[in-house]
């Protein structure tokens, strides 16, 4: 499966567009984790915690976006956007959408 | 090229979990959790807060607060007594007891920091002799002896404050409102702990004391009836059950072979009655 | 003792009127995606067919949906163990489809039959009040193109 952000790949025809595929994904930390954002938020810096949350829900939102290109037949896509958003308070959600196209 | 649009199947994005089976997870998994939190924290924070000198307790209470009215028959007549049971517990000479009586109508008496205890008129009006009122300042000597007070205070802040953080990072205030709740009640069994402590300290005084367990029972059924008809179960009460202390100290005289008959009490002072409505009249003239 | 009573009352009532709001919502779901199958949407940005291509138009859709009482409660417990948010999953599924359903009944009303560079915007509306949370507002657009006589 190829997965770009680009829609014209430079050596490859498209045969056939599939239409919008879309994986998401929402999760949490534990509450230890939050509790140590919280403290974190003092000094400033990565919240380790929170970027892993967000590697979290991107691989899994990347991975639902996949199965549902493979689930109409597609070999690639094309075109991927990512968008975050806070459905909930401590919880991350990600959002991978692009264009399933079966490419020569 | 071509354009279509074929059918995704449904559910990947979506789990497939049913949502009751989640919630009943969810909700014995964080009640678990909680409880076994709220224990371990209490526990580590009771070990600590046994740490810290008793002159710091000492200290904590400020001085202005304590200098009650001149004192009168009952206060000397407690302060009699409350030596006696100090001797008799073998309390070190770093943790002086203070005894205050209160004169006021409300059925209780407690213990709190820097060894200071205060006994009110509305239990000693109700109890029937001298063994009874030694199991209550027994008791409540008992409570500075292990340092309960003290150690109440950092269990409290710790799991207070563990509570307050966890609900500050949940969404929702019913939940919010579950997990402090659970929590609470979960340190409560600290506190019954801590009874059944000293309500064992305050026999083992008495035996010293007076050779028997007499009248120490008579206490609990003078509780039991200030409580009325209304029972809260014993998981959401700060105190055991009055009828399983009662049940203890039985247990307790016939381990010891001690008789628990009311005929060898010893009986209050003549004039008791007299200085109890003495302070009571007095203030009236006020 | 009342506390318990309302939420259970509360939970009862957000299991048995969302969960019963879900399924028709998926249902009527389901029946527009069927009929609206002929109009793909592709986040490509070059059309690259034909080029008779005309009447480009930028068109939209958007809606605002609330998650249930029950939902929410599971949720605000997940918040504290930690690991997927599944009650959650359903409402942004649910809203990104209907937006960008909506988004495709505007380009069938002009006759479009693709739509070209849809982008899906989410956010919270909720975001901000205090920790209360339970709805998304998903917006989707993009540009409807009639390429076929």
């Amino acid at each position: 499966m190829l997965v770009t952000n680009i829609e014209i790949l430079p050596d490859k025809r498209i045969v056939e567009h599939l239409g919008l595929v879309q994986g998401s994904s929402v999760r949490a930390k534990h509450v230890g984790r939050d509790i140590m954002a919280g403290l974190k938020n003092i000094f400033g810096g990565e919240l380790k915690g929170y970027t892993e949350l967000l590697q979290e829900s991107r691989a899994e939102a990347m991975e639902r976006m996949i199965e549902q290109a493979e689930a109409v037949g597609a070999n690639a896509v094309l075109n991927v956007r990512f968008s975050t958003s806070s459905v909930a308070a401590g919880a991350a959600e990600l959002f991978a959408y692009g264009t399933a196209v079966v490419l020569e | 090229m071509k354009y279509s649009n074929p059918q995704i199947p449904e559910g990947i994005n979506t789990s497939e979990q049913h949502p009751l089976k989640e919630f009943f997870m969810l909700t014995t998994g964080v009640l678990v959790l909680i409880v076994a939190a709220v224990l371990l924290l209490g526990f580590f924070a009771d070990k600590l807060a046994h740490h810290i000198p008793f002159e710091v307790e000492l200290n904590i209470v400020s001085k202005e607060l304590l200098d009650g009215p001149e004192p009168g028959p009952m206060q000397s007549y407690l302060e009699g007594l409350t030596e006696r049971i100090v001797s008799a517990q073998g309390l070190s000479q770093e943790m002086p007891i203070t005894v205050h009586y209160v004169d006021d109508d409300t059925v209780n008496a407690f213990a709190t920091l820097g060894g200071h205890i205060y006994m009110f008129r509305g239990l000693l009006e109700k109890l029937p002799n001298e063994n009874a009122l030694a199991m209550v300042l027994a008791h409540e000597i008992a409570h500075v002896k292990h340092r309960h007070p003290i150690r109440s205070l950092g269990r409290g802040i710790t799991i207070g404050l563990a509570l307050s953080m966890v609900s500050g990072t949940l969404g929702d205030m019913m939940a919010n409102q579950i997990v402090s709740n659970t929590g609470m009640v979960t340190s409560l069994t600290f506190s019954r702990d801590q009874e059944r402590e000293s309500d064992k300290t305050a026999l083992e005084t008495l035996m010293v004391l007076y050779g028997n367990v007499v009248g120490a029972d008579q206490l609990f059924v003078v509780l039991q009836n200030a409580e009325g008809t209304m029972k809260v179960p014993e998981f959401f009460s700060t105190h055991p059950l009055s009828e399983k202390r009662i049940q203890h100290i039985h247990a307790f005289g016939r381990e010891l072979s001690a008789s628990t008959t009311t005929q060898q009490a010893t009986p209050l002072p003549l004039d008791f009655a007299d200085w109890l409505s003495l302070e009571t009249t007095e203030k009236e003239h006020e | 003792m009342i506390d318990l009573i309302i939420l259970v009352t509360l939970l009862a009532l957000g299991y048995g009127f969302g969960s019963y709001a879900e399924s028709r919502h998926y249902k009527s779901i389901i029946a527009r995606e069927n009929r609206l199958r002929h109009i793909p949407a592709v986040t490509s940005r070059f059309p690259q067919m034909n080029n008779n291509s005309r009447d480009a138009e930028l068109v939209s859709g958007s809606v605002v949906i609330s998650v249930d009482y029950f939902k929410r409660f599971i949720a605000a417990l997940r918040n504290l163990v930690g690991g997927r948010v599944t009650s959650y999953e359903s409402l942004v599924d649910r809203a990104r489809r209907e937006a960008i359903l909506r988004m495709k009944a505007q380009a069938e009303q002009l006759n479009a039959d693709i739509v070209f560079n849809v982008k899906l915007e989410t956010s919270s509306i909720h975001k901000g009040r205090g920790n209360s949370i339970g709805s998304v507002e998903v917006l989707a657009y993009g540009t409807a193109l009639k390429t076929q006589q």
